[in-house]
Parts: structure tokens; C-alpha cells; sequence
């Protein structure tokens, strides 16, 4: 008998965070697929999903899928060298350049978005620099683009890609790196047939955390966009908050997160098929 | 070209970390620029600083903002706590309920919040952003403390029972000892997470509720001004002196159970 009082106050135990997972994870989502398909006039109809299938809401989705690729790429290029880099070659100052890398975190993010401002601003320092070098002639209109955004994203995300990478380096084993090349192998045989294929798992993390996050971006196309872009996150907070019309910004919320569902599967089975191919090709 | 070979390594890693930091260097450095709208430098003053200090809407959403990471804190650390334990090592199966919240955009996560308030006519305000950040807090301290929890040896807690410890003795004087770095660590990044969250507060949070991260979002929307470089100083300062607490307790506390 006491076993089983036992039994059952260890299950009531784990109730509130269930409830709060259901009440306001899952009710939410359940509720935004509702609404994005019922309508009080017609019921339960896909007429809200026909009012956004149209050209203007598919290129903002495009361009944040665009976004959040080249993003994610060029994350995962310069990650590479900066977790190969702290995994092996660093001793000493290990703890150091990984606070380094990680110290953006602990300072408010609208902060490091709005530091670029300085940088990229007409008088900013980039263009006074270069007027200075005689590199251009008239200052650079830099900050309120697509580059601006792309930009301060990739400078905001690096860091979420390096952590995955660096933890998955850590565990390989160096001796696999040295033997290769005592066996005469080139640094990037070396690169793409032992490092690359083992840290594979580590890139997938990365790709996909940074992916996510650049997709449904709001504060960083708002602030350096100009507002002339519309993405996906300004999109969706427009639909919310100034139209206040949740049907059409459920329905265009399910859409995105359908084709960001898409775009991830895609990029689960590319990395599947590089992971194949490059096993392949050295056995 | 053996030259190039040892070094390209070493200055790429350098370059990005410049990368990384030389905006923030600048920021820093100009919240000390006597210049108004400036991208000039004309001269060393306090002046923003002081600003910044006579500021009361500031203060008033930094009041709101500790609030609302305090009791997301505790309250995601008591539930993920519960959960943990209840669960022990049989978690496993429902992990991914609570890693799920990481694969969703947050401002899915926000945008669902808000309406399901909205439908249920829940007004918004100090609450409300409890709820979502308690939400975000949960995804992670649940691995955390599940991860810690693994590791335990269950012959400790054999041990402990054998002893003649009851449930509740074994749990205070066996469990959460054990689990105290990774209750710390949890503790800071849910904080952490509070504090700089911007998503959940944009949408869910009332006219009554501003918060730091508002405060900073209104701000800088009306313009460059160098009382936000100001604020950024000081709240680096303040992470930073958190980071160095953080890490000193944790190493401590791990000194004392090894």
C-alpha cells in the first residue's frame, strides 16, 4: 500500500511541468492550426491558406529560407577553423578564447544588433575608414539592406554554431588526424576524409539550431532592414500585432513552419547524402 | 609556403574574433564620446551615464524584468526538479516533448502564446511573460538536471535507504546535493534566458509590463543615442561579474563532491 502512495505522488510530481509543456506549448500550436483553418463564416475551410497562396507570401518565405541557407553556410564555413582551432591547438588559453567566444551571450542581443550601427552607418566607422584608405570615393549605403541583415545575423549566430562543433572536435580523437597524415596523406585529404565526415553530426547540430533561428528572425530585419524587407518573423508579428487578423497570420505562420519542416528534412538527407558519399569514396 | 601553412590557422581564428568584437569595442568606447548624435569622437564625458541614471522608465522595467526572471527561475527549477525526479531515469521516452521547444522559431512559440491568452481573455502583464518564460526555462533545465541525475550512482541511494534514511532524508541529504552544480548552472542560464529574451515580451507582455529588453527595443528604434551604449556597458559589466560568480561557484561546488 505504501509502495503504491509512493508510486503515485512520484507521477503527481511530474504534473507541472507537463501541464505547462500541454497547457502552453502544445495548446498554442494546436490552437494557431485551428484558427489558421476555421473560419466563422465557412467553417472548417482551407480559405484562409487560399488568401495567402500567392506570390508576395512565397517570396517572403523564400527570401527567409534564402537567408537562413546562406546563414547557416557560411556559419558552418568559419566555425570549422575557429572549433578545429580551440579543440587541438589551444592548451592554455582553451578557457579563455571559449569565454571569449561565448561572452555575446551574456550581453542583451538588441545590444549587439544595435552595435553594428556604428560600423555600418553612413558616417559609421567602415565608411570613414575606407574614405580615409581611399578605397571609395562616396560613403557606402551599408546599413538598412539585405546585407546589413545577412551580415549581423551571421555575426549574431556564429557563436551558436561553434559551441555543437567545438563539443563534437573535443571528442575526436587527434591521433586519427596524425596518422593520417604520417601516412601521407594531404591536409585536406586529411580535412575531407577523416575530420569532416567525424564531426559531421557536430555541423548537422549547428546547421539546423542556426537555420531555425536566422528563419523566423524578427528583431534583426526590423532593426536593420529599414523595414523595406518583409521576413517571415516581420511578417508574421505584422499579421499579429498591427493587422490583428489571427487567421490569416495563423495560416501564414503554418505555412512557414511547413516549409521550414521541409527545408530541414531536405537538409537532414543532404547531410545523409555527403555523409554516404564521402564514406564512399575513401573505402 | 610552410610559413602559410602554420599560420593561416591561427590569423583566421584571430579575424573572426575580431569580427566578433570590434562593434561591441566601438559601442563601448563611444558611450564615453562627448557627441550627441555622433559617429565622432569629440571628447571624454559621463554625461550618458548619468543620464542613464536619472532615467525612471528605465529602472521601472529593470524591476520588471528581475521579477519576471526570478520567478521563471524558480519556478521552471522546482518543476523541472519534480519532473526529474519523478521520472528518474525512465525520462528518456518523453524527452522529446521537452526538446521540442528548441526545433520551433520562438516567435511561433510567442505568437501562439499571445492568441491562446487573447482567446482565453487573459490579460497581459507580469504574468504572461512568467508563463513563457517558465515555458522556455523548462526546455532547458529538463536536460540539464536529467543529464546530471544519469550520472548519479543508484547505489547511493541503496546505500542512503539501507541506512535507514526515509524518502524525504535521502532526496534533501543524497539527491539534491548531487545535483546542486547542475541546479546552478540551469538557475544561470534560465536567467540569462529571461533577461535577454525580446520575443515573448514583444508580443505577450501588457502596457503595464515593459521590460529591459523593450525599453532598450523602443530606444533604439527612435535613434542612435549614447545612453544606450551607456546601458550596454554597465550590463556587460554586470554579466560579466555574473559569469566570473557562476563560474566560481560551480567549480567550488564540484571541488566539494569530488
Amino acid at each position: 500500500m505504501k509502495k503504491i502512495i509512493k508510486h503515485e505522488l512520484n507521477f503527481f510530481l511530474s504534473i507541472p511541468a507537463m501541464l505547462w509543456q500541454v497547457a502552453f506549448l502544445w495548446l498554442p500550436l494546436a490552437f494557431l492550426m485551428i484558427s489558421s483553418m476555421y473560419s466563422i463564416a465557412y467553417g472548417f475551410s482551407f480559405t484562409h491558406y487560399l488568401t495567402i497562396l500567392d506570390l508576395t507570401h512565397f517570396r517572403v518565405i523564400l527570401r527567409s529560407l534564402f537567408l537562413a541557407s546562406i546563414n547557416s553556410m557560411l556559419c558552418l564555413f568559419f566555425a570549422y577553423p575557429i572549433a578545429y582551432f580551440l579543440a587541438f591547438k589551444v592548451k592554455k588559453s582553451k578557457a579563455i578564447l571559449l569565454f571569449l567566444l561565448t561572452l555575446p551571450f551574456w550581453v542583451n542581443f538588441l545590444l549587439h544588433v544595435y552595435s553594428w550601427f556604428f560600423v555600418l552607418e553612413r558616417n559609421g566607422i567602415l565608411n570613414t575608414v575606407l574614405l580615409k584608405l581611399h578605397i571609395i570615393n562616396e560613403p557606402l549605403y551599408l546599413a538598412n539592406s539585405l546585407f546589413a541583415v545577412g551580415l549581423v545575423m551571421f555575426h549574431t549566430y556564429l557563436p551558436f554554431m561553434v559551441l555543437p562543433l567545438y563539443t563534437i572536435f573535443e571528442k575526436l580523437n587527434y591521433t586519427l588526424i596524425e596518422s593520417s597524415t604520417d601516412l601521407g596523406a594531404t591536409s585536406s585529404q586529411t580535412f575531407f576524409r577523416i575530420t569532416f565526415p567525424l564531426t559531421l553530426v557536430g555541423a548537422r547540430i549547428g546547421v539546423f539550431l542556426v537555420f531555425i533561428l536566422s528563419f523566423g528572425e524578427f528583431v534583426i530585419p526590423t532593426l536593420m532592414g529599414g523595414g523595406k524587407m518583409l521576413f517571415v518573423g516581420t511578417l508574421i508579428s505584422s499579421y499579429f500585432l498591427l493587422d490583428q487578423n489571427v487567421a490569416l497570420g495563423s495560416a501564414f505562420t503554418c505555412l512557414s513552419g511547413f516549409m521550414l519542416g521541409w527545408a530541414l528534412l531536405m537538409i537532414f538527407v543532404l547531410f545523409r547524402y555527403i555523409f554516404y558519399r564521402i564514406t564512399r569514396a575513401s573505402s | 609556403m610552410n610559413i602559410l601553412k602554420r599560420f593561416w590557422l591561427p590569423t583566421t581564428v584571430l579575424g573572426i574574433y575580431l569580427f566578433l568584437y570590434i562593434p561591441i569595442v566601438i559601442m563601448l568606447i563611444f558611450s564615453f564620446n562627448n557627441n550627441q548624435l555622433g559617429y565622432f569622437w569629440t571628447g571624454f564625458t559621463f554625461e550618458w551615464y548619468q543620464q542613464l541614471f536619472q532615467a525612471q522608465e528605465l529602472w521601472f522595467a529593470l524591476k520588471n524584468t528581475l521579477i519576471i526572471a526570478v520567478v521563471a527561475v524558480f519556478l521552471s527549477l522546482i518543476f523541472g526538479l519534480m519532473i526529474v525526479y519523478s521520472f528518474g531515469k525512465k525520462l528518456d521516452k518523453f524527452f522529446s516533448i521537452f526538446y521540442l521547444s528548441a526545433m520551433i522559431p520562438e516567435i511561433v512559440i510567442a505568437v501562439g502564446l499571445l492568441s491562446i491568452f487573447s482567446w482565453l481573455m487573459v490579460p497581459l502583464g507580469l504574468n504572461t511573460l512568467i508563463i513563457g518564460h517558465t515555458l522556455l526555462g523548462l526546455g532547458f533545465v529538463v536536460p540539464i538536471l536529467h543529464a546530471r541525475y544519469g550520472e548519479m550512482d543508484n547505489r547511493l541511494l541503496e546505500a542512503s535507504a539501507d541506512l535507514g534514511a526515509s524518502t524525504r532524508q535521502t532526496f534533501f541529504k543524497v539527491i539534491l546535493p548531487f545535483l546542486y552544480p547542475a541546479l546552478i548552472s540551469a538557475a544561470l542560464l534560465v536567467f540569462i534566458i529571461s533577461l535577454d529574451d525580446f520575443l515573448i515580451a514583444f508580443f505577450c507582455a501588457g502596457p503595464t509590463s515593459q521590460t529591459l529588453s523593450l525599453y532598450i527595443f523602443a530606444l533604439i528604434r527612435s535613434g542612435v543615442s549614447p545612453v544606450i551604449n551607456a546601458l550596454s556597458m554597465l550590463m556587460l559589466m554586470v554579466s560579466m561579474l555574473l559569469v566570473l560568480l557562476f563560474s566560481y561557484v560551480t567549480k567550488k561546488s564540484s571541488e566539494e563532491i569530488l
